[in-house]
């Protein structure tokens, strides 16, 4: 896909300098709750294997717009998506785009770390079953290698087979994520992840994306503005399910398009 | 009138302090004495039913719990066969109300639209009090024909399989152990779904959530997280259903056609301790009615049994997620 041209569709105001990908592209995307507007027609295009920051005040639309991608939203009901949001050209709003599919391809890490009620192993092998089968020897060196991309093989290696809910909370996080890369997802969604955590346990989960977004893609929505700086390449601001800028981080955060943009980032409201 | 300078004086909270203390220890006084009252009424019941059934616990001994031989002519009592009638009744009625609890709490919880949770989930509660002679009755004037109509072909049909096929092998009478395990289903269906419609319900939305993320499908979200997390809640109204099945008297007693005799097959007769002690008790004097409280002690030992063995095997479990 032409770089360039999705990006005048999408109406940015300054060509960013890295020339990625577009890893998965939004178009005019509505969402409705229960009838009521959510969303208002939000297009993007977000790049591949870069961090993508989706920041604004609570109620802004930025969660509901992450749940879009990996189709979490359609376990309820009375929830709709309209519009197009294409994942490597093919739109997962198509009710014939496979969830499974769609799920192996675009995991996801939430606000607060849920570790499943099962050993820490059982927990990363847990999602792989879904979609692999894999003999014993396989298995143990898929979960080592989640473990290990998560940075957390060297703290679990000789409990592997505790209860994860025995886990500190930055660690259960980070088993969250080795759950989630477990599966080789392409893109990784990660909502508000740090928010529940103490400073130090955050620090090393930002320190994780920085190395992550070597191999995946990587949306973060957080409420942190100073998260956003520190870990993303590019900042998406939304306010009132508007999307209302979308550029490189360091521009965002120095010389906003937008007045509401500046007004957000300086503190003066949200 | 002259505004009064504001008062800047700690007040005195000794003697508040004080009777703080006096109260607090009587309220953990009384809340111990409730809890020690069940200790109490429990041990109360077990000792009493124990010598009330000393004549022949301790008269016949072993013979009491391995003969089924039950013959008040002669003063030859064995329990074997209400004990093994209660055990199958019960066992029929879990097998059939387990899977039928967990549909219905599973549809309520995850899969039925708003509207239609809340009326079916108070039918069920609605279910659950109605008294059981109402059961007994319905058994007996309604189901109990049903039966008779239907076991020929089950007998044709299940009846032919080899192993199992012996357990629904003869005469039609419609009454028997299987129907009273089928009376025994619906009766404590509703407990245990409403325990598990409960616990499904506590399960976190992000835990759910985050299986559905990975991939997983209602089913493996069900499997896999909800029932593992609520596992212990779940087992504890199993049993609370399966302490009401071990207990039930009067439904059991319309429909399970009384009688000693043991037999391989569901379709005939039994007769378990309940139902025993209830058909007998008005005329039983002397060795017979100690051993009709002698099968009272029984049954607490069962459902004692039945207990202990549940405790094992949650422990096992945990030990097996590393708990």
């Amino acid at each position: 896909m032409n770089e360039h041209a999705a990006n005048d569709a999408i109406g940015m105001t300054a060509t960013a300098a890295a020339p990625a990908r577009t890893k998965i592209e939004v178009r005019g995307l509505d969402f409705f709750y229960n009838g009521s507007r959510a969303l208002h027609g939000v297009s993007m295009g977000i790049p591949e294997k870069q961090v993508t920051a989706i920041i604004g005040p609570s109620g802004c639309g930025k969660s509901t717009l992450l749940r879009v991608f990996n189709r979490i939203y359609a376990i309820y009901p009375k929830l709709n998506a309209t519009g197009e949001v294409m994942l490597d050209g093919e739109n997962i709003l198509d009710p014939a785009y496979s969830m499974n599919r769609l799920r192996s391809k675009v995991g996801m890490v939430f606000q607060k770390p849920v570790p499943f009620p099962m050993t820490i192993f059982e927990n990363v092998a847990y999602g792989i079953r879904h979609h692999e089968k894999l003999g014993k020897a396989d298995m143990e060196v898929r979960v080592e290698q989640a473990l290990r991309s998560a940075a957390l093989w060297d703290e679990v290696k000789d409990k592997l087979k505790r209860d994860a809910l025995g886990l500190s909370g930055g660690q259960q996080q980070r088993l969250c994520i080795a759950r989630g890369i477990a599966l080789r997802p392409e893109v990784l969604l990660l909502d508000e992840p740090t928010s529940a955590l103490d400073p130090i346990a955050t620090g090393r989960i930002e320190q994780l994306v920085e190395e992550l977004k070597h191999d995946y893609t990587i949306v973060i929505v957080t409420h942190n503005m100073q998260q956003a700086a520190r870990v993303s390449d590019r900042t998406a601001f939304m306010y009132m399910g508007e999307l209302i800028e979308f550029d490189a981080t360091e521009k965002i955060f120095t010389k906003p398009a937008k007045k509401q943009t500046e007004d957000y980032i300086t503190g003066r409201f949200g | 009138m002259q505004a009064n300078p504001i008062d800047t004086r700690q007040p005195s909270t000794e003697h508040r302090s004080r009777a703080d203390t006096r109260h607090d220890a009587l309220f953990r006084r009384l809340l111990k004495g409730c809890a020690l009252l069940v200790l109490a009424a429990l041990l109360g019941a077990a000792l009493s039913t124990l010598w009330g059934g000393r004549e022949v616990l301790f008269g016949q001994g072993l013979h009491f719990l391995t003969s089924s031989a039950w013959d008040p002519v002669n003063d030859d009592y064995g329990a074997w066969a209400p004990v093994f009638g209660t055990l199958v009744t019960s066992l029929i009625a879990l097998i059939l109300a387990v899977p039928t609890s967990f549909g219905i709490a599973l549809f309520l919880t995850e899969i039925a639209p708003a509207w239609l949770r809340s009326p079916v989930a108070t039918a069920i509660e609605l279910l659950a009090s109605i008294p059981s002679i109402i059961y007994g009755m319905w058994g007996l004037f309604v189901f109990v024909p049903f039966m008779s109509r239907i076991e020929p072909t089950l007998s044709d049909t299940l009846g032919r399989i080899p192993l199992i096929g012996k357990l629904f092998q003869g005469p039609p009478l419609g009454l028997g152990l299987l129907t009273a395990g089928i009376v025994l289903a619906v009766m404590i269906l509703p407990f245990i779904c409403s325990v598990m419609r409960e616990v499904f319900r506590t399960v976190p939305t992000r835990l759910k959530e985050s299986s559905y993320a990975l991939g997983s499908t209602t089913w493996e979200v069900v499997w896999d997280i909800v029932l593992p997390y609520t596992r212990s809640a779940v087992i504890g109204g199993i049993f609370l259903g399966l302490g009401r099945a071990l207990g039930e008297t009067m439904a059991v007693t319309f429909v399970l056609g009384n009688s000693y005799d043991i037999t391989s097959s569901l379709l005939m007769p039994g007769t378990t301790i309940s139902s025993a002690i209830a058909n007998e008790f008005n005329e039983a004097v002397g060795v017979h009615r100690s051993a009709l409280i002698a099968l009272g002690f029984l049954l607490f030992v069962v459902t004692f049994v039945v207990l202990l063995i549940a405790r094992l095997m949650l422990r096992q479990l945990a030990r097996k997620e590393g708990r």
